[in-house]
């Protein structure tokens, strides 16, 4: 008992320690550790506590530490709030980062009445228009343009080059495609209606919608409802193990279409969990893969080893280098907003709003962010899986080649 | 049962079906008035909000409480009602240009009749195939008609999101947590008394007769089917006000929020509050939220200094909750309600044991 009571003295002593550092600067973290998105969740995590420990121990923000207050809230959206309010008035976070789009969509009237800027990991394209959302802003590519990017990379490399098409091409045929995802999951249908305008402006014919939840553990019934009709093309909406799923269903049923998967979908468990049946298929990836040699990433993997031992090496994904991307973006704008002395919410977002072709390293396409203008980039890197691996088939600049459409209609859906 | 202090008589039957009915109660009742009405000048506004929820953790499980508790009706579908008052109360407010207070009202009844529509199985099934269809009126209500078409009114993609200061009553813009605190308690302080005052009435007793035994109620001559429906309408249009008191915390709403896990929450709160109380539901929407809330206040700090705290033991949180409940199923089944009972006997009967 008295041992126990010296243990707790012992334990408040070092509590009430005096940091090291001049000043702080506390940083909130929502993440999902325990509910259904926890499966990429996780690695995030560990990420982003790696990337937090890698800014202080290059010199932190200007000289002041960084202190994250990173916390699970299950993917309730009642505990979001009470969370993020926690971390407003209680541990006075200057930015917070955010998870899914289930706290981010719901916590944006509230973060721009409170005027905290908030980082997130859903890329909704709701989200990258200031008028809007002001204080939401995000690190990756939209889902709205990474479809259309997909789409249109599958279009230009595969219809128009492959020798499978050849004779469909001289026909005249249009290619078609359908879509897979749960409709009731916000990051499942928000790029739908801007995959439909593209295919639309692409020449695609597009099939029925398939609703495929993101627990599926087979897709065989969707898979053979559009048989009939014959797809070249299948998208993918939904997150990991679900794609991986309905690719193995569309393999072993013979469906023969190609497959284009949005980033939370993509990573290196589809491998894992698709096989063979994941050859050839593209995706988008908002950063470069774990390991992948990209600027920082050597920074990356020794943090990782260096943190986390306990975590296998292969187990670390692409999610990990999420997790510092969206760190070291929101560093970055810190320390903008310190050297401007206004390291304040509005003071914070007017920082985010200087970036022009920032770029972290660790495959992130160059950011520029301006008032009218959250959207990180218009290049939007596509990948393809090729003997296990993923190879970078070509960054689609939607910009440069929808220059009209990018600058007005494209915005905010 | 309660005891009275010795001394204390009613000479009418008024008196003796009073609420409170000695003057410590009364007092006791005054202060709890006085707290919550207060609770905002001393508490942060983080304490506030986290009573925000509390409230909206109450007014959801008052419902469940309703149809599972005093009707017997078992429902895992409650969270589609509340979708409905919200999305209508947000579609009144957005839309139609309604004043707040008649949008909610409006949500409160569309949610109540559309409850009676996943009530009218009840007719013909019970126990394990009632779970069924409550969980249909989840899917169909929340999955399906929200996600698909209401969701998409407007142009709007999956939710709704309502630009400041429209919600209003009486000019008075319910634009801060504490305003919103105000609201959501006068709203939760008004169902606890109306469903108090129901469960008193014949209907109340009706439906006490059909959760205790259906047949012997019907013989008795109570119209089994015209009261579950009416219970079924109550509870939809108990989650119609957790559904409008949603909306100005948030002013936002999504199809989200009202998952099936939050139908499971609130049956939880039951759960562990007391099944058949109307404290039970106090006490258990306090306990779960209060007891993450502390969760967090332990391992935030020391999360500092062993980050693997937020990393590997908060798996702990998820199984925590579920070991909550299968432990006051085995130890304490009639929940946090029955031990509040034991301890006012304790100290009304103390000194003496019996």
């Amino acid at each position: 008992m008295k041992r126990l009571a010296l243990w707790i003295l012992a334990l408040g002593f070092a509590l009430t320690l005096p940091a090291a550092w001049p000043q702080e600067i506390k940083l909130g973290s929502l993440n999902d550790l325990t509910g259904p998105t926890s499966d990429v969740g996780k690695d995030v995590a560990l990420g982003i506590r790696e990337a937090v420990q890698y800014v202080n121990d290059t010199g932190g923000i200007n000289g002041k530490r960084l202190r994250l207050y990173l916390y699970d809230y299950g993917y309730r959206v009642p505990e979001a709030i009470t969370t993020y309010k926690r971390f407003r008035d209680f541990d006075k976070v200057v930015g917070v980062l955010g998870w899914g789009t289930g706290d981010t969509e719901a916590l944006s009237p509230t973060v721009s009445k409170d005027r905290i800027p908030y980082l997130s990991h859903s890329f909704a394209a709701r989200l990258t228009d200031p008028k809007t959302a002001p204080y939401n802003f995000v690190y990756g590519t939209d889902y709205s343009s990474n479809a259309r990017a997909a789409m249109t990379a599958w279009f230009d490399e595969v219809w128009m080059k492959d020798a499978r098409f050849r004779d469909a091409r001289a026909k005249g045929e249009k290619p078609r495609v359908v879509m897979f995802y749960h409709f009731a999951v916000p990051y499942a249908s928000a790029p739908i209606k801007a995959l439909k305008e593209h295919a639309a402006l692409l020449g695609f014919e597009v099939g029925p919608d398939q609703n495929v939840t993101l627990t599926a553990l087979d897709a065989r019934s969707q898979v053979l409802a559009v048989k009939d009709f014959r797809p070249n093309l299948v998208w993918h909406g939904n997150t990991t193990m679900s794609v991986a799923a309905a690719i193995k269903d569309a393999n072993a049923l013979g469906l023969g279409a190609d497959h284009i998967v949005n980033n939370w979908g993509y990573d290196e468990n589809l491998v894992r969990l698709a096989g063979p049946a994941a050859e050839g298929v593209m995706g988008i990836a908002v950063t470069a893969f774990y390991g992948e040699s990209a600027p920082l990433m050597d920074k990356v993997v020794e943090y990782a080893k260096k943190i986390n031992p306990g975590v296998p090496q292969e187990v670390r994904m692409i999610r990990t280098v999420q997790g510092w991307a969206q760190v070291l973006m929101m560093a970055e704008a810190m320390r903008r907003a310190d050297k401007a002395g206004k390291l304040t919410g509005p003071g914070l977002r007017e920082a985010f709003e200087t970036f022009r072709d920032w770029t972290p390293g660790l495959g992130v396409p160059p950011i520029t962010l301006t008032a009218t203008d959250h959207r990180p980039s218009p290049v939007v890197p596509v990948y393809r899986v090729r003997g296990g691996k993923f190879e970078r088939v070509k960054n689609v600049d939607l910009r440069a080649r929808w220059p009209a459409q990018w600058q007005r209609q494209w915005m905010g859906y | 049962m309660t005891f009275r202090p010795s001394g204390v008589y009613h000479q009418t039957y008024a008196a003796s079906h009073a609420w409170w009915q000695s003057n410590f109660v009364r007092a006791k009742m005054a202060l709890l008035v006085v707290f919550v009405a207060t609770l905002p000048l001393y508490a942060s506004l983080y304490v506030v909000s986290v009573a925000n929820i509390v409230l909206y953790t109450m007014l959801s499980a008052l419902g469940v409480q309703l149809l599972t508790g005093y009707c017997g009706q078992i429902t895992l579908g409650h969270a589609a009602f509340i979708a409905v008052g919200a999305y209508v109360t947000a579609m009144g407010v957005l839309f139609w240009g309604l004043p707040y207070l008649v949008a909610a009202i409006l949500g409160c009844l569309v949610a109540g009749l559309w409850s009676v529509v996943f009530g009218l199985p009840s007719a013909r099934i019970k126990g394990f195939y009632q779970i069924m269809t409550t969980m249909a009126a989840q899917f169909i209500t929340v999955d399906f008609i929200i996600t698909h078409y209401v969701s998409r009114v407007g142009g709007r993609e999956h939710y709704f999101s309502l630009p400041p200061g429209t919600i209003t009553i009486g000019g008075w813009p319910v634009d801060s947590e504490i305003k919103v605190y105000y609201l959501a308690a006068a709203l939760t302080f008004l169902c606890f008394v109306a469903l108090a005052n129901l469960l008193r009435t014949k209907v109340g007793r009706a439906w006490i007769a059909i959760r205790d035994n259906d047949i012997a109620a019907e013989a008795m001559g109570v119209n089994v089917v015209a009261y579950k429906l009416l219970a079924f309408f109550a509870a939809g249009v108990l989650a119609g006000v957790a559904g409008a008191v949603w909306i100005p915390s948030l002013l936002f709403v999504s199809p989200e929020h009202f998952q099936l896990s939050w139908s499971l929450w609130i049956v939880g709160v039951i759960l562990i509050g007391g099944v058949g109380s109307l404290h039970g539901v106090a006490f258990g929407a306090i306990f779960v939220t209060v007891i993450l809330e502390l969760l967090k206040l332990a391992v935030i700090p020391l999360a500092e200094f062993y980050p693997a705290l937020t990393e590997r033991f908060l798996y702990v949180k998820e199984a925590a909750f579920g070991l909550a409940i299968v432990l006051f199923l085995l130890y304490e089944p009639k929940g946090l309600a029955y031990r509040w009972q034991q301890l006012k006997n304790y100290f009304n009967l103390w000194p003496f044991a019996y």
